[in-house]
């Protein structure tokens, strides 16, 4: 098969790379990035191991062709974290134990953060709509969702703090 | 487990994507979201030359809404613009209902509405890697001659298992459709076939464009109802659909009812329609309409759950339906299923 | 014990941070330069004997770098060693649909795949078993040769007299129950990576709970020393079991290493997942209980058969759990079993989470409410009024040295609000209650052995930073943040200071694995025996240098102080470089073996069920059933569990959490669905593992025994509140709507058509 020379934009910076047309997202990430934090959990867009934002957005890298997505902004497990400062959310995952093996958490986090940012103050009921395409067979999720509602209070902190600083 | 190799194409028009799929004919096949197209991909199940991303087609996307034209849905209109659009719940409750139904949220951020619609049809002898289908020597659907759910028929008994199909049959939706012929029109409800392997009446180089929704079917009660292992990520193994209009006294002035998951195509039970019109409610009327939605659909051994339990459930999820849009001053979509 | 600083404080798992940046590598992360990508050809037959394999075409593929049969690795080998019957790849029949054929190495997936696709296999199909009742009346066509009718192993266990057991007893009931096939799902696919090594080595990265088994099996099947093999374990993606034996991939990607000379990775698909399996087999269990009026219970009589599939695996130990641990759950003076692993032909089946208990518990737990009822008892008095006297042996021989049943029964009573709720809970809810107990390890090792079942070892050098080298293998329970916990607190340093090695087998003593939930208990006993090893050897020239005893010394924040408040204050780093004065690096060593008054009986199949210790649980569910469609909603959960001493209660509530997850699941939705041995449900989208929709917030209650045995008094935590939520469910069902399920997993059509028939004897006793 030929390859494509196609660009990619993952956390931030731009990669051009020569792959494959029928190469699937979550296979360029691992693959030919080293982004190995997203997984493969199952084969039929079941499970939500291999979540990342596409434009912000949660999504499945599992069934989306990496040559679709080039002109969208990728933000991976990887790309969570600032400047070596833990996301929010990474952080309360690590407190409230939300992750025990670790493998389904880099798609709960990708899921959380975009739930976040569109609700920071999310019901339990919530929640647990949101992470309805997320399975984790480690936690029954108690503390995931202990974890994401954590997450949720101290980003509303810190944003109090922000506007009173920026007061 | 891998991809099959091919070559992609994105156009940026629909013009454009007309050309190539009239080309390319059956060799080629169109991705959108994927959440359908790419796990099948990778069981083999189609094996294209081409595959037509239309994903860069601006045309196909958003949703217009007025009280000349109705709703128009672009194809690429993903089920969670839908389920979050503003007017879904107050205009078309019963698509609002059945769009949160379908598999889970971010399937939902991914999936859209055209390829919901034309979605492939599911079963459990169908729906399986490569290496199953042939420790079986393959079935009538792909690779085979017989049938294993109806063993010695000739006709693929896969189900429609779509969830936004019947919603929108209910309120007498219309598909968009180009084709190198121009653009048509069609009635939802004859874009289906009720065939496993011929599911829809696509022609060569035939795109979905758009959905319709006409005026005359807004503010219609609604709710659908969906038979479910679990809350989420199940694809249907029944769904019920029902679309009504109740007049100040309590008179039924317009109703549908139609199924999901139970045929080869998603179905309207068309002795609803005439025996609810004009009607007051009765317990007896819901009943007898709950019989004959049995009585449409045809369930057989394509999913985890047997068919006699699913009949039953089609029967209850309508009378269920039926008399919670009819008893209570408005139908309310967020109820959920069973 | 004093205060403690580390032991008992929730503290984050010291591997979360690479599991929430995403830059932890499992086993398929993994890549190194020149690898290939290894696939493994299955047989599509569930019974066939293997006439010619022709790989010709497959290896004058471009890209095909190795293609390996049978012949290639001839030596059987299997987790136990009573049954040795398998093959990396099928020699001469093929046993189940799936089975191992060929293998193949290429330098990509896609390559692989098509040299699968050109290899010819001339089977020649036999009759094949898929029902384990008619297997075991086989008189021919046996799936394995030796292993008559198709019976792997049977048991037959009485202790006391059952007969007259029942003639005391005024009520006795006898049912039976079916459990279906459940397995672990691990989120993680297993994978493989071989490495062979430019030194003619071997090392094996893999997804596995047991390295070290895994590491003498390579040994035996790839004809190498195990000096000449490195296993390492990296992070692993979830095990529950089914990563607790040898693997098929582990051993073809070795093989295909060897034979290639390369880098081989292989990743299962789901599907292959599916197949690999060693879940929990279909269970039949015919039940006989026998209560007096006052409910004590006077006899038990379990007959139990298991569908092992087609290869025996831990099916010996997994029959004999389900027998063996009738008892030490409550006092019951007769009891009776028998037991039969039967073959049939299908994926072998094996460990899972709760091993062997699960199904049992579940009929004995449904049956304790049946009779309950039959005799008018609160069923949460008739468990109380048959409780043990700790310490104690039970009839089979199983030493109870802690038992906090009934702290966790009088709390889950308590914070369910049990005696309000019962029988009140209105229209179509309800409230159940069950009771479980659990292993902490394995008293007998797999391999008999007079050897500890753990090293750990301990280094403190110049830089003061204390390295723990331990074989155990983190699979997501918290065990390496167990062993930093254990040497923090007793060196009285902060955790950051201790560094863990571990499941290496090149790095790190052995440690047997993690199963049979043994890791706290052995591991983290010879981990306390190291640190306390450690101890004495910073302590003592510390001792001598202020002319005082080590007893009158202690450790903690990360100085060195005489326990009085006066005189002796050195810090942590100075007290080292003193012990290090004409000794250089300090080397810490600690054991662990259990007792030989734990290791049980004498008769045969005495070996399996004793363990140092047991954990106990208790539950309260409570449901809403649709009496309609028949569905089962779980609302709430209370689970207590005694697991000794909390050493890390964040983590105990996650494993408590997790197991009555997992129970809840296979109660009501979880099933691998069968026709004529072909799995119809080999993915995620049909095997369904509850969503968060299903799954409420599940309140955990820590209890704590303080065995005497335990390290800090610890036990198991990770497996043994899965059992009860089983029959938790069950008991709340029957609560909610008076049927009485006996069939699992409890679907809405099994509901529905127990309340018809409920109907149609109510409307024919009306009549």
């Amino acid at each position: 098969m030929t390859k494509e020379l196609i660009r990619l934009k993952v956390n931030g910076e731009t990669h051009e790379l020569a792959i494959a047309p029928n190469k699937l997202l979550l296979d360029v990430l691992r693959e030919d990035l080293g982004l190995t934090g997203s997984k493969r959990g199952c084969d039929d867009s079941s499970c939500g191991c291999c979540t990342v934002l596409i434009d912000g957005m949660p999504m499945l890298s599992c069934v989306a062709l990496a040559t679709s997505y080039q002109d969208a902004e990728i933000t991976t497990v990887e790309g969570l974290a600032r400047d070596g400062e833990l996301d929010p959310v990474q952080e309360a995952f690590m407190s409230w134990g939300g992750a025990q093996c670790g493998f389904c958490t880099p798609g709960f986090l990708m899921t959380t953060h975009a739930l976040l940012e569109k609700n920071p103050d999310p019901t339990l009921d919530q929640v647990r709509e949101a992470l309805a395409s997320n399975i984790c067979r480690c936690t029954g999720y108690t503390q995931i969702y202990e974890s994401v509602l954590a997450a949720a209070q101290k980003i509303r902190e810190k944003r109090k703090n922000e506007i009173a600083i920026s007061k | 487990m891998t991809m099959p190799g091919f070559r992609v194409i994105r156009p940026s028009s629909v013009d454009e994507a007309v050309r190539v799929l009239a080309d390319n004919g059956p060799e080629a096949m169109v991705i959108a979201g994927g959440t359908d197209v790419v796990p099948n991909l990778q069981m083999r199940l189609f094996a294209p030359r081409v595959l037509v991303d239309i994903k860069g087609i601006g045309e196909l996307r958003g949703i217009t809404c007025n009280d000349r034209v109705g709703l128009r849905m672009g194809a690429l209109t993903t089920l969670t613009e839908i389920a979050e659009w503003k007017f879904v719940e107050r205009c078309f409750p019963v698509l609002g209902s059945a769009v949160r139904s379908v598999a889970g949220p971010l399937q939902r951020n991914m999936g859209t509405i055209g390829g919901n619609l034309c979605l492939e049809t599911r079963c459990l002898w169908y729906n399986q890697s490569e290496f199953w289908r042939q420790s079986l020597g393959g079935c009538l659907k792909k690779q085979g001659d017989v049938c294993h759910v109806a063993p010695g028929g000739q006709r693929c008994w896969a189900v429609w298992s779509g969830d936004s199909a019947p919603a929108l049959l209910t309120v007498e939706a219309e598909l968009e459709i180009a084709g190198p012929g121009g653009r048509r029109r069609i009635p939802l409800a004859e874009f289906y076939r009720n065939d496993g392997m011929n599911r829809i009446a696509l022609g060569r180089g035939e795109l979905v464009v758009a959905v319709h929704v006409p005026v005359s079917s807004a503010f219609r009660r609604g709710v659908y109802r969906k038979l479910r292992v679990r809350d989420s990520i199940d694809y249907p193994l029944a769904g019920v659909a029902v679309a009504m209009k109740v007049d100040g006294q309590g008179i039924c002035r317009a109703a549908r009812v139609a199924l999901a998951a139970v045929n080869p195509a998603p179905q309207l039970v068309h002795a609803a329609a005439e025996r609810l019109e004009g009607k007051r409610y009765s317990a007896e009327l819901v009943e007898e309409i709950a019989h004959e939605a049995i009585r449409t659909a045809k369930p057989l051994t394509t999913s985890a759950s047997t068919p006699v339990y699913r009949r039953d459930m089609v029967r209850l999820f309508t009378r269920r339906a039926l008399e919670e849009l009819w008893q209570t001053r408005r139908g309310n979509g967020e109820k959920r299923a069973g | 014990m004093g205060e403690m600083n580390v032991i008992g404080k929730r503290m984050a798992m010291t591997d979360a941070r690479a599991k929430v940046t995403g830059l932890g590598r499992y086993a398929d992360d993994l890549s190194v330069p020149g690898m290939l990508y290894g696939r493994i050809l299955h047989s599509p037959h569930p019974h066939a004997r293997i006439r010619s394999v022709d790989t010709l075409a497959a290896e004058a593929l471009e890209g095909v770098k190795a293609v390996a049969t049978g012949r290639d690795a001839p030596t059987p080998y299997g987790i136990l060693p009573i049954g040795h019957d398998e093959r990396v790849l099928a020699l001469d029949k093929a046993r189940y649909i799936g089975d191992n054929v060929a293998a193949v190495a290429a330098t990509s997936p896609e390559i692989a795949e098509e040299a699968l696709r050109l290899i010819r296999v001339d089977y020649e199909p036999l009759p094949a078993w898929f029902d384990p009742l008619e297997s075991m009346k086989a008189e021919e066509n046996w799936i394995h040769e030796k292993r008559a009718h198709n019976i792997e192993k049977e048991y037959h266990h009485h202790f006391g007299n059952v007969d007259e057991g029942f003639a005391q007893a005024d009520f006795v009931l006898e049912d039976r129950y079916y459990c279906g096939e459940v397995t672990h799902a691990a989120m993680e696919p297993h994978s493989t990576l071989a490495v062979w090594e430019p030194n003619e080595r071997l090392t094996v990265y893999s997804s596995t709970q047991v390295p070290f088994y895994l590491h003498r099996t390579l040994s035996a099947v790839c004809e190498m020393p195990m000096s000449r093999i490195r296993v390492v374990k990296p992070l692993v993606g979830g095990g529950f079991g089914g990563k607790s034996e040898i693997i098929p991939l582990e051993v073809a990607a070795s093989v295909l290493a060897k034979k290639a000379r390369r880098p081989v990775k292989i990743t299962y698909t789901r599907e292959e997942v599916f197949y690999a399996h060693r879940g929990r087999p279909i269970t039949i269990v015919d039940l006989k209980l026998g209560i007096t009026k006052e409910g004590r219970i006077t006899a038990a009589q379990a007959r139990i058969v298991q569908d092992g599939g087609a290869y025996c695996g831990y099916g010996p130990v997994t029959v004999l759990y389900s027998g063996a641990l009738l008892n030490a759950l409550y006092d019951i003076p007769n009891v009776k079993f028998d037991g039969f692993r039967v073959l049939t032909n299908k994926p072998a089946c094996g460990a899972m989470r709760g091993h062997g208990t699960v199904n049992a518990r579940f009929a004995f737990e449904s049956m304790l409410d049946q009779i309950a009822a039959r005799a008018g008892l609160d069923p949460v008095e008739l468990r109380r009024r048959n409780l043990l006297k700790a310490p104690c042996t039970t009839p089979n021989g199983l030493r109870v040295t802690s038992y906090g049943l009934p702290e966790c029964i009088e709390r889950v009573a308590e914070r369910s609000g049990w005696a309000e709720k019962r029988g009140k809970l209105g229209k179509g809810r309800g409230i159940g209650f069950a009771c479980s107990h659990y292993v902490s390890g394995a008293a007998n090792p797999i391999i008999r052995s007079n050897m500890p079942h753990t090293t750990v070892n301990i280094k403190i050098d110049r830089d003061a930073g204390i390295t723990v080298y331990s074989g155990a293998s983190e699979i997501g329970q918290g065990s390496d943040t167990m062993h930093v916990q254990i040497v923090a607190e007793v060196l009285g340093v902060r955790p950051e200071r201790v560094n863990l090695v571990a499941a290496d087998t090149e790095l790190t003593p052995v440690d047997l694995g993690s199963y049979s939930s043994r890791v706290t208990f052995m591991a983290g006993n010879a981990c306390l025996n190291a640190a306390r090893n450690m101890r004495a050897q910073i302590l003592g020239p510390v001792a001598r240098q202020f002319d005082c005893e080590t007893d009158d010394l202690e450790m903690r924040d990360e100085t060195i102080v005489s326990k009085n408040g006066a005189g002796v204050s050195m810090s942590f780093d100075d007290a080292v470089a003193l012990a290090m004065v004409g000794e250089g690096a300090l080397v810490a060593k600690g054991t662990y073996a259990p007792p030989e008054q734990a290791r049980g009986g004498k008769f045969k199949g005495a070996g399996v069920g004793p363990s140092p210790s047991y954990s106990y649980s208790a539950q309260a569910v409570e449901v809403k059933v649709d009496r309609e469609t028949g569905q089962v909603k779980v609302e709430r959960v209370v689970a207590a569990h005694d697991c000794g001493r909390a050493l890390n209660p964040l983590t105990v509530d996650g494993q408590v959490q997790g197991s009555v997850y997992m129970g809840m699941g296979q109660a009501v939705q979880e099933e691998m669905v069968w026709r004529e041995g072909r799995l119809m449900n080999p993915s995620f989208l049909e095997y369904r593992l509850p969503t968060t929709l299903e799954t409420p917030q599940i309140e955990s209650i820590i209890v704590e025994s303080i065995d005497p045995e335990g390290p800090f008094g610890a036990k198991e935590a990770g497996e043994g509140s899965l059992a009860a939520a089983i029959p938790a469910i069950a008991n709340a069902i029957y609560d909610a709507v008076g049927v009485r399920i006996t069939d699992v997993p409890i679907t809405p059509e099994r509901v529905l058509a127990a309340l018809r028939a409920k109907e149609e004897a109510e409307k024919g006793g009306a009549r």
